[in-house]
């Protein structure tokens, strides 16, 4: 009679045992031991993007010996989502990627770096592109050191343009010539320029053409300033009065313009920097340009954004952690980033060779565009629930390209749902 | 005297033996019980907490009280367009699938050749996966696709954008729900048809029972079992439908195909607002419970159990 009862017990015991050590297993977060391992969480959508990450830990492993360093990644569409749901369950990744435009929706889980952490990563501010340091900064505080930094341009398809019998865009364009130009390209069989739903994909004109921000500098929401009100009402005309462009078929076609542009069925489309390799290297065919963006009667207003890494709040070896965040934006990793070409680095002294790994055919024409793309560049301004602004506007952008609902429209009614 | 002490004593030993047997089985069932604690039991508990509280994807947490259902009903500016979306996709696609799924599976009857082929072929998009689906929808729907080809080199007439005009868009998810959900509901609707008493249907033929009228009187009352488990399941599914509109129109234009799931979706896990979506989940329970319960109800007016 005592043994099925021992049974019963244990029975009962190793199965809770059995359970939560399954549940443990999957918190490889910030918890951790005295010889803890510091999680790199990082997007990466392909093979070869995790290849190319896991060539970065190579470093980040062979600069710190003492330390275990384990990469973890997302695609991008899913990296904030499972950041949230990590954050939520108190798993947030030691070194964590983050995105300079979404910081400010998770500033609060990141550790503010004092200049005392920069001296314990070995990290010299002055080493890194001017104004790079504001891509990882929000109200104040940074929050993270950027690894790469990006500007938005136009692209272009030369043999579209080509064919249309219209001239290259040049370098410091104007918004007429930029006009002219997707008027001229527009064909029967393809559209001169293709509008974007991405935040800045679309936003980056209308700030061009207005000079202003939608976030004004008291850090307000300001989606309803005149000027950028119509400025965006001019970019959904290109759609629905100049027919330069083509509706979006759906609001779930996030990287509308940019797959129509990719795919050969427009002449322009708007993209940050970091897609400028995997455009020269279209596998429909054609030969890619880019020059930056058009600038207007206020100017030539174009932001700088980027992304970078930064440590979690709740980490419990945050030496160890600026340890790795040192090595990550390290000379030898960022030579490394830019010489595979696949982002453009924040340190300095790593951007040649970005340069060096394009192909001679481009190479001139694409540093003399990254080079007046990001002269003049501003921060970029944000609230706290920008990221939340932008979910909110780009479902309603597919009703204003098929001309079911005005931009300004659009533009009032989540101004009134954020900016209080 | 005697019998009762020996009543008693045997009483006293059975209820020991059911107290250890009860322990055993105790023992035996705690896998199962922890693990429908762990999973189900304490997550839905969690759910009625949160649901109470202001409670971030991260940050400091606080006490609401009813303050979320508040939000929902009151403020938030999505939440009605989210329930009507949700009432409108039930109200088209539970009666589309149903007819849909009978028609065929009248259709692929006892007389058709084949008709195991059709049924396989009938079910497969059941089982594809959603994303594809989606995916291919959007190819046929868009102004480039297939549709709208076809018919502006055939009539010269151009169709609408499909997934991007308010009232096409719902109208797109439903009938490419329908496509995808009909297989199985055909399945039921088709092994029922095969278990008709044969001496049923034979009598009402001597009858003079044909057509409609063998499908109104006879086979359909016969079904009426069959037809009320796929109506109830066909409504709950209904109500929990997020792939389809998250993946072929984004809940977009504007808000006109956003359902309540994806609403949920969106609060916690774009929106970071656990709680408010703790609260629309509840909400969306209630919904469910509700309409169950009173199909339930309703069941007796209309469903035949005997043969």
């Amino acid at each position: 009679m005592r043994i099925p009862q021992a049974v019963s017990v244990s029975t009962a015991a190793l199965a809770v045992l059995a359970l939560t050590a399954a549940c443990g297993s999957g918190g490889s977060g910030s918890s951790g031991d005295a010889s803890s391992t510091i999680v790199w969480d990082m997007w990466a959508g392909s093979q070869s993007d995790i290849d190319a990450l896991e060539a970065t830990l190579e470093i980040v492993r062979t600069e710190n010996p003492d330390l275990e360093v384990e990469l973890q990644t997302a695609p991008w569409n899913d990296y904030f989502t499972k950041l949230t749901t990590n954050l939520s369950s108190g798993n947030m990744a030691c070194v964590t990627s983050m995105n300079g435009q979404r910081l400010s929706g998770y500033a609060s889980a990141f550790e503010p770096l004092t200049d005392a952490d920069l001296e314990t990563a070995g990290i010299d501010p002055a080493d890194f592109t001017e104004g790079s340091l504001d891509i990882m900064s929000y109200d104040g505080d940074l929050y993270g050191i950027p690894y790469d930094v990006a500007a938005m341009m136009v692209y272009f398809n030369k043999d579209l343009l080509a064919e249309a019998g219209t001239p290259d865009p040049e370098l410091d364009w104007t918004f007429d010539d930029f006009e002219a130009t997707a008027q001229g390209a527009t064909t029967d069989t393809h559209k001169g320029f293709a509008v974007g739903m991405g935040e800045f994909q679309w936003m980056a004109l209308p700030i061009a053409l207005s000079g202003k921000q939608p976030v004004d500098e008291s850090g307000a929401l300001a989606l309803t300033d005149p000027d950028f009100e119509a400025a965006a009402s001019w970019y959904a005309e290109l759609v629905t009065v100049d027919e330069v462009a083509s509706p979006a078929p759906s609001a779930s076609d996030t990287g509308w313009g940019e797959n129509e542009y990719a795919a050969g069925n427009a002449a322009m489309a708007v993209d940050g920097t970091w897609n400028a390799v995997s455009y020269l290297d279209n596998e429909t065919g054609f030969a890619a340009g880019m020059t930056n963006l058009p600038s207007g009667p206020a100017g030539n207003t174009a932001l700088v954004l980027g992304s970078g890494y930064g440590i979690a709040k709740d980490c419990e070896d945050k030496e160890a952690a600026l340890k790795v965040l040192g090595s990550l934006v390290g000379e030898a990793a960022q030579d490394e980033i830019a010489s595979s070409g696949r982002s453009y680095p924040a340190r300095v002294s790593s951007q040649p060779l970005y340069f060096e790994s394009l192909d001679e055919s481009v190479r001139d024409d694409v540093q003399a565009a990254f080079d007046a793309a990001f002269a003049n560049v501003e921060g970029q301004r944000s609230t706290s629930d920008w990221d939340q602004v932008n979910t909110a506007l780009q479902p309603s952008l597919v009703s204003v390209y098929n001309d079911q609902a005005t931009m300004a429209d659009v533009l009032a009614q989540v101004q009134q749902q954020f900016g209080q | 005297m005697f019998m009762t002490r020996q009543q008693a004593s045997r009483g006293r030993g059975r209820s020991a033996l059911s107290k250890v047997e009860s322990r055993q089985a105790l023992g035996f069932m705690s896998p199962a019980l922890v693990g429908l604690a762990l999973f189900t039991i304490v997550p839905v508990g969690l759910s009625i907490v949160m649901s109470l509280f202001h409670w971030p994807a991260f940050g400091d947490r606080s006490f609401a009280g009813l303050g979320n259902y508040e939000t929902l009903f009151t403020q938030s500016p999505d939440f009605w367009p989210a329930l009507r979306n949700s009432a409108v996709f039930t109200l088209l696609y539970v009666p589309a699938n149903l007819v849909v799924a009978l028609g065929l599976a009248l259709a692929l009857g006892p007389r058709i050749r084949g008709r195991g082929a059709f049924r396989v072929l009938f079910f497969i998009p059941v089982v594809t996966p959603i994303v594809a689906n989606a995916l291919v929808w959007k190819m046929l729907l868009q102004p480039q696709g297939l549709f709208n080809g076809v018919s502006m080199t055939v009539f010269g007439y151009e169709l609408p954008n499909f997934l991007a005009d308010q009232n096409w868009a719902m109208i797109m998810v439903v009938v490419m729900s329908v496509w995808q959900g009909m297989g199985y509901n055909m399945l039921i609707f088709s092994a029922a048809l095969e278990q008709l008493p044969a001496p049923v249907v034979e009598a009402a033929r001597i009858d003079g029972a044909q057509g409609v009228r063998m499908l109104r009187s006879i086979v359909l009352p016969m079904l009426s079992p069959a037809i009320f488990f796929a109506t109830v399941m066909t409504v709950i599914t209904a109500l929990q439908v997020f792939a389809q509109p998250q993946l072929l129109t984004g809940g977009g234009p504007g808000n006109a195909t956003m359902p309540l799931v994806q609403f949920i979706y969106n609060q916690g896990f774009r929106f970071q607002d656990l709680g408010l979506a703790a609260a629309a989940a509840w909400v969306l329970f209630v919904l469910i419970i509700l309409l169950t319960a009173f199909q339930f109800r309703a069941q007796k007016r209309w469903v035949h159990y005997e043969h």
